[in-house]
């Protein structure tokens, strides 16, 4: 008992101490924030990505002699950051926002107008940056409300290795071509197939509309999945799973599934590229990336993210400076090299193009037929829906006319509730 | 058995005040502290929802509370409209049903024989049953995602060793089921086996050897004596467990996110994200207000069974 | 797994057949256990080529302390140690307050306190997701967001453990504290120097529990950290987790950080844990 006691008086003696010095570091840190003349910005980027953010921003420091505070936040708890940021009215002064979460920040109402600042910054005018990311297609009013910061495509990656043994010396290009050379790659052998299709992806089922010439939102801004280009797009998606080309396991590693060649083909962004030169660098050259394979067209998914400053700033002036800092191409380019993230300034597109680096090119071509998601509110709950409505037929044999008339009903009522 | 236990290992009567010392000020100043925090951090926000669960408040009425309006009992009536809210409702109840008495006897069973076995090898295994209750879920759910994969997971390729073919763990609903309810039993069991290892400390050695002497076997000692002695601690551990069952959350959330076709989606993750990921705090938080009235009532029910069965 | 080796020696087997089938059933049901512990552990010392290498290997066969490094050097690891620390630290402030609770609950006898004891066991059933937004709004109201007392506060008090604290506190013989009453000690010196020594095995059990509950928090240090430098390991291992680009060996590293310094702090109290459940009349 003895000993026991002298153990816990030593847990709570050292958990004193240990308050003590927090208390010392706490107060230093917080009087950091506030000192020198000139304004820390505090800065949110998401994932693992500050290290290399805060090296990218070291001359913007340099210069302007603006601080900055890095803070990453990872990528599946950015919603119950934002959310509890809103309720406090306390962010930080500039946030990167995924572009699938730009319409919940706009309708929270927590990002300042930046019309102003377009003006006065020549480097943000839209007219920098590809159409898709221009501010009246990132919003119902066409309020600028973000400046475009990286971008991400997704376009078709295939081992041409597979595909040469199987006598393909290109990549599929069309629809049917994707059809049948994905069945017959399926076809060499137990737990092998021919194509990827990520289940809780809820974009490539909008890709395929895209592709079929339609659209998933009517002519008033509304959803609306009831159109003959929707049902082609889940016919397309659903033939994958009938016969057998693509897996039904959810938890598939599309990095996994593609160096061991039993997913050989697989949609995806630049950042999958970067995972199999880690993962396999011994598969150098037996993989490659092409654009996506048409229906009426080829549109892919633009995605990426934007920056915006919060609402509240106190140096809104000092954010706009650093916008300005990341929109140049330089900046952007030597991003991408930090991190493989792709640029939105159409100049450092341009640039990167003529690097003569050919999967480089791809990314830069695909972007051109690249569009957004609908920025309407409610529509990640939408497109979820649709996901497991798809999924559910796929996997579980659900019937589908039915599956599809609940989810429409469904997605009815959702946005009525927005 | 009842007649037979000495007082000390009856749960400790709730209310003995003959004994008791009246303290004026002091019992309430050594209370205060604690309930403070709890009122704040419990009462207080469950109440708040109890407001908010009224209202159509979403994330641009966090920003601006003036846009905020009264609706009623709406969210009640849009959840029981809901087919995925029930849908909710019945995999936890599935989970609470087949995972509390799994959860008992499997703490029970292992905690009896590390009673029997004793000695060093006991205590050093015991720290090995407590392993999972100390990693963070963090950590769980990475290892245990691994060892799940379908394409390159430790537990098919043990499997195929003994040729048999490869479990969709986590893809096929009714796997998922199992496997995440799995997790849940490896990480709830350490503490439990703990419990009932300190109520079977408490057990004197009369009643075993007397018993013995009597020549009843040992199973029969255990059925008849032992377990009956750990009454209290059974029903505690139950309790608990029930409770934790029902707010089931933390398993799913981070190996399945609910799917595949939300045959994981436990009540508490469907409010998580109704809340959180789409927004609707009135709607997530008249949904969190029913999860509360269903664990008080099983509890409460519990509480009067357990009360019933005394007399 | 380093039990297997371990002899068994089959005591008093003559009175006792089917000792051995006990403990060789207790071995591998421990092995079965801990499998996924030891996969973790030995996951995180395998390079990033063996990480999910096909069929899988439980040892690595060219261990390596890349990652461990790159968590402390590269990451700032360092800094979310020392933060998880703290509010560990402040959890042993609410474990004060909870055995003070505890010990009015089960030696005074006031007002209200059925009605107080109910309201404290009726937060068990508050399911947490709740909580979370006015939770938040009322520590924004008092300052506490971005601080890690604030990251602590929420979860400083349980019903659980007050329930516990209460449960031992009553087997206290009555005439201990009525004597030093009697002796002219003051209410906190009786707390303090007789309640409080006497409540060893309880005391320590509640030390594991909260180290366990402080350390591996995640919800909260996420939300109430404004800024990265107020992470704690939970919120930094949750940042290695990427869509695509994972990093398995690095992954692995950042959990067995995590879990191996709560592990020896069960080792040095586990022997107190049973015996603190014992007498807290929990049978």
């Amino acid at each position: 008992m003895r000993r026991l006691l002298g153990t816990t008086t030593a847990a709570l003696s050292s958990a004193a101490l240990v308050l003590t010095m927090a208390a010392c570091t706490g107060g230093d840190t917080a009087e950091a924030v506030e000192d020198g003349g000139s304004a820390t910005l505090k800065v949110w980027v998401m994932g693992d990505a500050g290290p290399a953010f805060t090296d990218l921003t070291a001359a913007f420091t340099e210069d302007t002699g603006i601080k900055l505070q890095v803070d990453a936040i990872p990528w599946e708890n950015v919603n119950d950051k934002l959310t509890t940021a809103v309720a406090s009215g306390d962010g930080p002064d500039v946030v990167q926002i995924g572009l699938s979460l730009l319409p919940t920040f706009a309708d929270a109402g927590v990002l300042a107008d930046l019309t102003d600042v377009l003006a006065e910054h020549p480097a943000l005018a839209p007219s920098n940056f590809p159409d898709a990311v221009a501010p009246e297609n990132l919003s119902t009013d066409g309020v600028a409300l973000s400046v475009p910061w990286v971008s991400d495509t997704r376009v078709l990656f295939y081992r041409s290795d597979i595909l040469a043994e199987a006598g393909h010396d290109a990549a599929p290009t069309t629809w049917d071509d994707m059809r049948s050379v994905a069945k017959e790659l399926a076809q060499r052998g137990e737990g092998q197939f021919g194509y990827y299709i990520p289940l809780w992806d809820n974009t490539l089922p909008v890709q395929y509309t895209w592709q079929a010439g339609g659209d998933v939102v009517d002519a008033d801004g509304a959803v609306d999945f009831r159109s003959p280009e929707f049902a082609a797009a889940a016919d397309h998606w659903l033939g994958f799973f009938e016969d057998g080309s693509a897996p039904t396991a959810t938890d598939w590693d599309q990095t996994q599934g593609f160096v061991s060649g039993a997913t050989p083909m697989v949609v995806s962004g630049p950042y999958l590229a970067k995972a199999i030169r880690d993962a396999a660098p011994e598969l150098d050259g037996s993989w490659s990336v092409t654009t996506l394979p048409a229906d009426q067209t080829g549109t892919s998914l633009f995605a990426g993210s934007n920056l915006g400053i919060w609402k509240t700033s106190k140096h809104p002036d000092e954010a706009a400076q650093l916008l300005d800092f990341l929109a140049q191409p330089d900046n952007q380019i030597a991003w991408y090299d930090a991190v493989g993230e792709l640029p939105t300034s159409s100049a450092a597109l341009t640039e990167l193009a003529g690097r003569g680096d050919e999967q480089l090119s791809v990314y830069v071509d695909q972007l051109d037929d690249a569009r957004t998601v609908p920025m309407v509110p409610g529509w990640d709950l939408v497109a979820n829906e649709m996901a497991s409505a798809l999924t559910a037929i796929a996997t579980t044999g659900a019937d589908k006319q039915s599956t599809l008339d609940a989810f429409y009903a469904k997605a009815d009522e959702i946005q009525s509730n927005y | 058995m009842t007649v037979l236990a000495p007082p000390r290992l009856q749960a400790p009567p709730v209310t003995r005040p003959s004994r008791r010392h009246r303290g004026g000020w002091v019992p309430y100043a050594f209370v205060a502290p604690a309930m403070v925090v709890l009122v704040a951090f419990a009462v207080l926000p469950i109440l708040v929802a109890g407001v908010v669960s009224t209202t159509d408040m979403d994330i641009s009425g966090l920003a601006d509370p003036s846009s905020v309006s009264f609706v009623g009992l709406e969210n009640y009536r849009r959840l029981v409209a809901d087919p995925q809210f029930w849908n909710a409702l019945r995999t936890t109840g599935a989970f609470t049903v087949v995972g509390v008495p799994v959860i008992v006897v499997a703490s029970l069973a292992v905690a009896l024989l590390l009673h029997r076995s004793g000695g060093r090898l006991a205590s050093t295994l015991r720290a090995f049953y407590f392993l999972p209750a100390i990693t963070a879920i963090v950590a769980v759910a990475l290892v245990w995602g691994y060892l799940y994969n379908s394409q390159f997971g430790l537990l098919n390729y043990l499997l195929s060793l003994v040729g048999l073919g490869p479990v969709p763990w986590l893809s096929d609903p009714t796997w998922a089921r199992f496997s995440v309810g799995l997790v849940a039993v490896w990480r709830a069991t350490g503490l439990n086996i703990i419990i009932f290892l300190a109520a079977l400390q408490g057990i004197p050695h009369e009643y075993d050897e007397a018993a013995q002497l009597d020549g009843a076997t040992e199973l029969q000692r255990t059925r008849r004596i032992t377990v009956p002695l750990l009454r209290f601690a059974i029903f505690f551990v139950t309790v608990t467990t029930v409770i934790s069952w029902l707010q089931f959350f933390d398993e799913p959330y981070v190996l399945t996110q609910g799917g595949p076709n939300d045959a994981t989606t436990s009540i508490s993750l469907y409010i998580y994200e109704q809340g959180f990921r789409y927004n609707q705090f009135g709607f997530a938080s008249a949904g969190s207000l029913v999860l509360f009235v269903i664990i008080a009532v099983v509890t409460v029910v519990q509480l009067r069974l357990r009360g019933s069965d005394d007399h | 797994m380093t039990t297997d080796t371990r002899p068994v020696r089959p005591r008093r087997t003559t009175r006792q057949p089917s000792r051995l089938v006990t403990n060789l059933v207790l071995i591998v049901g421990a092995a079965a256990t801990a499998l996924p512990f030891f996969w973790m552990i030995f996951s995180a010392l395998k390079p990033r080529s063996e990480a999910v290498a096909y069929p899988p290997r439980l040892l690595p066969a060219e261990p390596t302390l890349e990652f461990v490094r790159y968590l402390f050097t590269t990451l700032d690891f360092g800094r979310y140690l020392v933060n998880t620390l703290v509010v560990v630290a402040i959890g042993f402030v609410g474990l004060l307050l909870m055995a003070m609770a505890g010990y009015a609950f089960a030696k005074f006898q006031f007002r209200g306190r059925g009605l107080l004891f109910a309201l404290v066991l009726s937060t068990m059933m508050i399911p947490v997701q709740v909580t979370m937004i006015p939770t938040y709004l009322i520590l924004a109201r008092i300052g506490l967001t971005n601080t890690l007392v604030g990251i602590a506060l929420p979860t400083l008090v349980s019903a659980f453990s007050i329930f516990l604290f209460r449960q031992f506190m009553t087997t206290i013989p009555d005439e201990v504290l009525e004597a030093a009453r009697i002796d002219g000690a003051g209410e906190i010196r009786i707390f303090l120097s007789l309640v409080l020594p006497m409540s060893g095995p309880i005391l320590a059990v509640q030390t594991v529990l909260t180290f366990i509950a402080g350390w591996n928090s995640f919800l909260w240090p996420l939300v109430i950290a404004g800024d990265q430098s107020r992470y704690t390991l939970s919120v930094g291992l949750a940042l290695l987790n990427q869509q695509v680009a994972t990093n398995p060996s690095l992954q692995m590293a950042g959990a067995a950080v995590m879990v191996v310094p709560i592990l020896v702090v069960f080792v040095i109290f586990q022997r107190y844990i049973v015996q603190g459940f014992t007498l807290s009349g929990l049978k």
